[in-house]
């Protein structure tokens, strides 16, 4: 047995990224390469192996074209970039385990091709069951998934091919921004499961330009707004509740500049899906802010609602969704179906989305499809689909025109996650990311609880229609929270330099009131417990194995001052998974995060197990 | 007041006033660190609640009756009528709230 638990400093992957950087960049300046000789740098900023970095310098101001050459000509990714005399180009679309050919050809001059040789993916990549294409498919763009289970965000070609892949579990949605970086979540769980630090914003090569923590932490969907500031769903950094929060950060210093609580406009247990929870009562898993109307529509799973409200006031104007359950005065808000063809309400819904002239999608899980628990539809007898309604709000009237999905029954049934996009008027991306089987049937309770599990199946269906043709169609192994359709490359800085700026701040860890009574025993937490204490810039987490029912709190001890954390040993923490990638094989298995801010001194970790306190032998410094 | 109860002793109670009952389970940990909360609910506000502790695993009858799904769950009664109902773990001021709006 050692003298105290493990313990390590985890440096933050924007200061690791900097450090490769500045080096890459050393090593450039300090020889002279040339267009016939650049430097390669592959995966340079550690968390994309299939991207790379060639440096070189021209005589005369010259715009490069870069020819990244696919399995077929077809599959070439070709990128232009501006005049300029030196030259820091990222290679996008590399394959694994292959000498990747890339040409690079200087405006009007000559070509030099050089060879990129990358490794074999590691198991965190998902492994792709079949794509189908129709031969004038786009090969410029790829089908981006992100994770909600083990594999990790990966990029496909219209082949299947995988073009690119993170090897970090950042997670849920991957969106482009005007100045073509994406947001996406970071890796950093601030409270489990899925409640995350904070957003991303990062270059397709994997490099942070942005990091943004946000005290009520980050889940399921954001928006960037016209001026660059983004809407973000949140929480109260509290947790009392969960997934009933969206803020607005200013984008350049990370602030909140504007916030909504739906308990402001919802009363928490009204119109409840047959997922609802009194902590995780409307489960917000998608906005969408509409100029025109200047509002924000969300996507309440466990109301089995989409609902619209007023950007200023956050006051409530409409409700799309089954008005079974809900109470009198609320029913003013809803709208009756007309029309004649197929006419379904959404359930359990994820990513919404409004349409230019006004139309609203959403991917329909069906999930229990009634609001009736006699009526509850078993998953193996349901259905998913992407589904279009015209809503008409003088008349509060709503007609369904379009869905993709109900034909296929239980094989495209998903009872978490997937989204629909939009590319036009009857060009539409529908993406059953949560297909589980357990043996022959739609599996009843969620994959991430299973992980181990010979008879678990998991599968993630994304399909692209024009006017009712299938145009792509792909399958893969695992769930993925959504798939996105994006090029590689876009028209603005490919790869800004320079170290990732941090912004925002992570808040203060909400401590347990009530503390419990008990003196240290003197002896340290037992091996038997596998306790670990990984410490960050910002924060540490604590990791360990405890047996369910046992009593544990985490306690921060400075003389007089403590501060408690309880952790949660019950059997079943979590439902509503849609992002069970940090969720441990081992049900045992608990994750306790604790912030630095508002903690000042030097504080002895200590945990109560049951009815003694053990020490950990470790310190945390707060400044 | 707070005490543990067996299912007879739970009924003679029940009727008497504003009652909080914990369905809690021996084998749960949110439930072990509910009782300590309780503890100093009691201390703050024991004259205006009864609360009673109801085994979840030895009280079946009781459980079945006032349709208790999993543990720990706290339901609040006046004069044995269902008030309110909570799940899962609940902090102190939450919980002092649910009482002292219906005192």
């Amino acid at each position: 047995m050692s003298d105290k638990i493990s313990y390590s400093f985890s440096e933050s992957l924007i200061k690791r990224q900097a450090e490769a950087e500045k080096q890459m960049l050393a090593e450039w300046k300090s020889g002279e390469y040339t267009l016939e000789k650049p430097l390669i740098k592959l995966n340079p900023y550690l968390i994309n192996p299939l991207a790379a970095v060639v440096l070189f310098t021209t005589e005369e101001e010259t715009a490069i074209t870069m020819t990244v050459y696919g399995k077929e000509e077809r599959g070439n990714i070709v990128h232009t970039f501006p005049r300029a005399k030196e030259h820091v180009l990222p290679v996008l679309g590399l394959y694994a385990d292959c000498e990747n050919r890339v040409e690079l050809r200087a405006y009007e001059g000559r070509a030099h091709e050089i060879t990129i040789k990358t490794e074999p993916l590691s198991g965190d990549a998902p492994k792709l069951c079949y794509m189908k294409t129709e031969p004038e498919y786009t090969s410029q763009d790829l089908i981006f998934v992100t994770p909600s289970l083990n594999a990790l965000a990966t990029g496909f070609d219209y082949r299947g091919d995988v073009r690119w892949h993170l090897t970090v579990p950042v997670v849920f949605d991957l969106k482009r921004l005007k100045n073509g970086n994406f947001l996406i979540g970071t890796e950093r769980v601030l409270q489990m499961p899925y409640y995350m630090s904070g957003l991303y914003e990062m270059t397709m090569a994997g490099k942070i330009v942005k990091e943004y923590s946000i005290p009520g932490g980050y889940h399921h969907d954001q928006w960037e707004m016209e001026n660059g500031d983004i809407l973000v769903l949140s929480e109260d950094p509290d947790y009392v509740t969960v997934e009933d929060v969206i803020v607005l950060l200013d984008r350049e210093t990370g602030k909140i500049k504007k916030r909504w609580d739906l308990k402001d406009c919802l009363t928490p247990g009204e119109g409840p899906s047959g997922g609802y929870t009194d902590r995780d009562w409307f489960h917000n898993n998608a906005l969408w802010y509409d100029k025109n109307t200047d509002s924000i529509t969300l996507s309440g799973r466990h109301t089995d609602s989409l609902i619209n409200i007023d950007y200023e006031t956050g006051k409530l104007n409409w409700i799309l969704g089954d008005p079974e359950t809900w109470p009198e005065e609320k029913l003013k808000y809803f709208f009756k179906p007309v029309g004649e063809g197929d006419f379904d309400w959404p359930y359990e819904q994820h990513a919404c989305l409004v349409t230019p002239n006004g139309d609203v999608m959403c991917f329909d899980n069906g999930h229990y499809r009634s609001k009736i628990r006699e009526k509850f539809r078993l998953n193996k007898d349901n259905f998913s689909r992407g589904v279009l309604y015209r809503i008409n709000k003088e008349n509060m009237t709503i007609e369904q025109l379009w869905q993709y999905g109900k034909e296929r029954g239980e094989e495209f049934f998903s009872s978490y996650i997937g989204n629909v996009e939009y590319y036009g008027e009857g060009h539409y991306l529908v993406h059953s990311g949560g297909i589980q089987y357990y043996g022959e049937h739609a599996s009843e309770k969620p994959a991430a609880l299973m992980k181990d599990d010979p008879n678990v199946r998991a599968e993630s269906i994304t399909v692209e229609v024009l006017d009712g043709k299938v145009i792509m169609e792909m399958k893969i192994e695992g769930n993925f929270y959504r798939a996105e359709k994006l090029p590689l490359y876009h028209d603005q800085d490919n790869l800004p330099l320079g170290e990732g700026i941090r912004l925002g701040e992570m808040g203060v860890t909400p401590e347990f009131d009530t503390l419990i009574p008990m003196e240290p025993c003197g002896e340290l937490l037992s091996y038997r417990y596998e306790a670990q204490i990984i410490e960050e810039e910002d924060r540490f987490t604590f990791k360990a194995i405890f047996e369910g029912g046992q009593l544990v709190m985490l306690m921060l001890e400075n003389g007089e001052e403590e501060h408690g954390y309880f952790i949660s040993t019950a059997k079943n923490k979590f439902n509503a998974l849609c992002c069970g990638t940090f969720i441990e094989n081992d049900p045992r298995s608990i994750t306790l995060s604790v912030n630095k801010a508002g903690l000042k001194g030097t504080f002895d970790v200590r945990v109560i197990v049951d009815d003694k306190k053990y020490d950990t032998g470790i310190q945390i410094r707060c400044e | 007041m707070l005490k543990e109860v067996t299912q007879e002793e739970f009924r003679q109670e029940v009727d008497k006033g504003l009652v909080l009952a914990d369905f809690f389970s021996s084998t749960c940990g949110p439930c072990k660190m509910l009782s300590f909360v309780l503890n100093d609910v009691d201390k703050t506000c024991g004259d205006k609640v009864n609360i009673l502790k109801v085994d979840f695993d030895k009280n079946k009858e009781l459980v079945e009756e006032y349709e208790v799904s999993g543990y720990p769950t706290l339901i609040l009664m006046r004069d044995g009528v269902e008030l309110k109902r909570t799940t899962g773990l609940q902090q102190k001021p939450v919980i002092i709230k649910m009482i002292e709006d219906e005192a």
